[in-house]
């Protein structure tokens, strides 16, 4: 049976499904773009394919550091605090602070009211 | 009780069904804003809200790619993050966007975003995101050149061993154009094998020929059978 190589499995592991149907929505990520400011003219083709992988990066390292310090917690549920707690703890979050902790005030946004409907908390 | 375990979907659908409750909510919350600072387009009491985030099925997506099986994630988090990364798009594009004008450039270019991501911190995602790019010019370049001529599927060596031929680098990745087909396999050559200076492909018979270019890559490939592993790592039989 055929298996991958070392180096073609990660090529294509990473080619396949992502350079085509991109992992994150392309429109999407040019909407975003284009809101950022009232003054953003024209986005080449190509800004948005690098914001699809720089997207992902972006949410694997905020969910590692998050489920660290899950983890220093003893807990199993990856809570809003952790993410709190890792933008404060790490300066390249720094933008990030007042989105994390501001949400406490009512200018901001607090999404949605109810919780965890979905997840059982600590098992 | 939910089971637990390893269903990144299974809270997809109290989510949508949350989300008319959310868009009343922020639709109510633009209201007020809007109301307070007299700042308006009309167009922003109906900006929705999945507009101005990635869908929240690809963020969980990610997060679960980076925890154990075991970890669950409230509602609220994924929510923050979700939120996170539109703050960190504009973040990014705010800079980006500023040194466009300062350059009296219209459009912000793939570059201008690297070029920002690094100097607001971001430099260890640069290396990975030129791979990215470069290989995503590769395959459109390729596209592009190759419609109408015949496509021959073709096992294709490893890249790696062809890399031995190049400067290393970015360069290593030009043959990844080859793994454009699901199952490295593919067509290389001609503007594939542009940055080594040529390429190689596979004729009928899984006789090399070298077009052009690098003469390691050939003494290191090893043909069996349409099996291109290289380095020993496997042995396959058949």
């Amino acid at each position: 049976m055929r298996q991958p190589g070392t180096y073609s499995g990660i090529l294509t592991a990473n080619m396949a499904g992502r350079m085509g149907p991109h992992s994150l929505p392309l429109a999407r990520i040019k909407k975003i773009m284009k809101k950022s400011g009232d003054d953003v003219k024209m986005i080449s083709g190509e800004a948005p394919i690098v914001f699809s992988k720089a997207c992902e990066l972006f949410i694997e390292e905020l969910t590692r550091r998050s489920w660290m310090i899950t983890m220093q917690g003893k807990r199993r549920t990856l809570h809003k605090d952790d993410v709190a707690s890792a933008v404060v703890a790490t300066d390249l979050f720094d933008f990030l602070v007042n989105l994390v902790d501001g949400s406490t005030t009512t200018t901001t946004t607090t999404r949605s009211t109810t919780t965890n409907e979905t997840e059982i908390t600590e098992k | 009780m939910e089971s637990g375990g390893f269903h990144g979907y299974n809270n997809n659908l109290p989510n949508s069904s949350s989300a008319g409750m959310k868009l009343i909510e922020m639709n109510m919350r633009l209201s007020e804003i809007n109301n307070n600072n007299n700042t308006s387009e009309d167009n922003e009491c109906t900006v929705r809200e999945q507009d101005r985030f990635m869908p929240i099925a690809n963020v969980i997506r990610i997060m679960r790619k980076i925890l154990p099986p075991h970890a669950k994630i409230s509602d609220d988090a994924k929510e923050t993050i979700q939120e996170c990364v539109s703050e960190y798009i504009s973040f990014i594009t705010g800079e980006a966007n500023e040194r466009c004008q300062r350059e009296q450039r219209k459009t912000i270019t793939a570059e201008d975003v690297l070029w920002a991501m690094s100097k607001l911190g971001f430099d260890d995602y640069i290396e990975p995101l030129t791979v990215y790019l470069h290989r995503y010019r590769e395959m459109e370049g390729e596209r592009g050149s190759i419609r109408g001529e015949p496509l021959v599927k073709r096992p294709v060596h490893e890249f790696h061993a062809l890399a031995g031929g190049t400067s290393g680098g970015v360069a290593a990745y030009a043959p990844a154009a080859a793994t454009y087909h699901h199952h490295h396999q593919g067509f290389y050559g001609g503007g594939g094998g542009a940055a080594m200076g040529g390429g190689y492909f596979k004729d009928a018979n899984n006789n090399i020929n070298v077009a052009g270019g690098s003469s390691q890559a050939a003494a290191h490939h090893t043909v069996t059978n349409g099996h291109h592993h290289e380095a020993a790592a496997y042995a396959h039989d058949k």
